[in-house]
């Protein structure tokens, strides 16, 4: 998995934002919502808004996608505060995939298409292409109805980006995807961003913000608590990786904390929670300790410091519960 | 990496969905278009849609039911057939998200609430021509009488879609919108003069003269061969524009609040 895709492409320096928001703050009568958050997408940039359920990302993005006014602050995109000006050029993709059940597929992407301003309209061989690159060509003719879930997240994808928007706003893109379609989306927003498109995605999906954004808006109950490069967020982590251990009896801690390059080792209600530079034999190491203390190794899970690392870190609290 | 798949494929395999394609399979732009493909794919509802009305105009018409009392039925019927759909199904789609996606498309809301308006109106005149269809044929008025009648029923049908498009601006629930339906027909069509027919002096007088109901009811009256108390084709076939004109405006000013857009 690539991490951090490198450093954010510098905007051309005359250039508008695609996306502008000072201040932009939408609070609703329970006092949940979002706000006030600054925030500011390039055109070329890939940024998302990651956060726990009930931190505000969707709240934000209707409102950066002109859907809902914002109770405070301001939005502008191209520099230019006017939502039905600025709908021409949006391509959007909200967390339900409502479609006309009974009609296909392909009637569906003809409608978005017509209206989204793609240059041949509602050609069937170049909506038929659209659909060939969500993997929905062999059901373009069935109902959505008939559809899965995932084929319908697919169906709203291919709605939303069908016409080549100059700003994408996806809210949970990858809910209902396999990893297959999953990893092509990625692929396909990074090549957008690469050809001038600006993005800017709600997700909680750790893994698929990695490796598609150049930048991370950390949300937590409605405020926007960092907002920086991953690149800069993974590396102010560190490199340290974390090994779970769970082994029938007591973990011999101080023998694994004695071991080369261990930098933390704790004790938690399911076994062990151990950090340590990543060195070839490492593992390897930590089975010899257990086993050199007649403890039998039951399960052993290695993972490398993520996004939701960050966010713990940050916040204090998990990413998901 | 997306696959790639070439035009003969593509050819081959619309060769094959061809052969369980849903109908019908236009390819819509319009969403006028894609709701009433919705409708027409929907084929078991639309034939209960377009059947039942005549399960209570066949008695009235075949019967010697009073010409008072079933004009009064008829136009409550016509009414009923317009806003009910259009309320109920614009708060189902609102409540799917389906609503929402129109929104943030570059189309004005007084289009999308006129071509949600014209939709529902399309199958309704359908629907409203069966009515009118029967009791012409039944009872054979004077053909501008039957003309007149029958353009007052599409316009009724018209003003009563925006009445329900009125109703799904302010409703979240399916359930509300059907009790408020009853809640703002029942004393138009009381002020019509559907129950106690139109008092020659005073408010209700004037009042009835802008209820498009008014009309509608005394047409059929004339058709049913009683004797309406006032009003002649000409009149009504005015009545019938102007109402048409009224739910075209109405719709297209609802647009904005129908869709919950704020700005």
């Amino acid at each position: 998995m690539s991490r951090g895709s490198g450093p954010a492409r510098l905007p051309a320096a005359a250039a508008p934002p695609a996306l502008e928001a000072r201040g932009l703050c939408r609070r609703f009568r329970n006092g949940r919502g979002a706000g006030p958050v600054d925030l500011m997408v390039h055109p070329g940039e890939v940024v998302a808004l990651l956060g726990p359920n009930g931190s505000g990302k969707s709240t934000l993005l209707r409102c950066l996608a002109t859907l809902t006014r914002p109770s405070a602050g301001s939005v502008a995109w191209w520099g230019d505060r006017d939502r039905t000006r600025a709908r021409a050029r949006l391509g959007v993709g909200f967390d339900v995939s409502a479609h006309v059940e009974e009609a296909s597929g392909l009637q569906n992407l003809a409608f978005f298409a017509a209206h989204q301003g793609t240059g041949s309209g509602v050609d069937r061989s170049r909506l038929e292409a659209v659909l060939a690159g969500h993997d929905l060509l062999a059901v373009a003719d069935d109902p959505v109805a008939t559809y899965s879930f995932g084929m319908r997240r697919r169906l709203l994808l291919a709605e939303a980006l069908c016409h080549d928007p100059d700003l994408i706003l996806l809210d949970e893109p990858t809910v209902g995807l396999d990893v297959t379609a999953a990893h092509r989306l990625a692929a396909g927003l990074r090549q957008r961003a690469g050809a001038g498109a600006a993005v800017c995605l709600a997700s909680n999906d750790t893994g698929f913000v990695e490796r598609t954004a150049d930048r991370v808006g950390f949300l937590d109950q409605g405020q926007m608590v960092r907002d920086a490069p991953v690149a800069t967020l993974l590396a102010e982590l560190g490199t340290l990786r974390e090994l779970r251990l769970r082994c029938v009896g007591a973990a011999p801690i101080d023998r694994l904390r004695r071991l080369a390059g261990v930098a933390t080792v704790a004790a938690t209600p399911d076994g062990v929670v151990l950090t340590a530079h990543p060195r070839d034999g490492l593992v390897a190491d930590v089975v010899q300790a257990l086993g050199d203390a007649d403890r039998v190794l039951q399960d052993l899970q290695i993972r490398d410091p993520d996004l939701s690392d960050c966010f713990l870190a940050l916040v204090g609290r998990p990413l998901e519960v | 990496m997306a696959r790639r798949v070439g035009e003969e494929g593509r050819a081959a395999e619309r060769a094959i969905r061809r052969t369980r394609a849903p109908f019908p399979r236009w390819l819509p732009r319009r969403l006028t278009a894609l709701e009433l493909l919705a409708t027409l794919a929907r084929r078991r509802a639309l034939a209960i849609k377009l059947g039942f009305p005549l399960v209570l105009v066949v008695p009235l018409v075949a019967t010697s039911a009073p010409p008072f009392f079933a004009g009064m039925l008829l136009t409550v019927l016509v009414t009923l057939i317009g806003a009910v759909g259009t309320g109920v199904t614009v708060v189902r789609a609102r409540g799917g998200g389906w609503l929402a996606r129109l929104a943030v498309l570059p189309l004005s809301p007084a289009r999308v609430g006129v071509e949600l308006l014209l939709a529902s109106w399309l199958v309704d005149a359908v629907q409203g021509s069966l009515v009118i269809g029967l009791v012409l044929a039944w009872r054979q008025p004077a053909p501008l009488v039957g003309l007149t009648c029958w353009l007052l029923v599409l316009a009724v049908l018209a003003i009563a879609n925006a009445l329900g498009l009125a109703l799904a601006a302010l409703t979240d629930h399916p359930g509300e919108t059907m009790l408020g339906l009853a809640v703002l027909l029942a004393p138009l069509l009381f002020l019509a003069g559907l129950f106690t027919g139109v008092p020659a002096a005073g408010p209700r007088a004037w009042i009835a003269v802008v209820l498009p109901f008014t009309y509608l009811d005394q047409a059929f009256q004339l058709v049913l061969g009683g004797n309406p108390p006032s009003g002649a084709p000409p009149s009504f076939a005015l009545a019938a524009a102007v109402t048409a004109l009224v739910a075209i405006a109405s719709a297209a000013a609802l647009g904005g609040a129908v869709l919950r857009r704020e700005g």
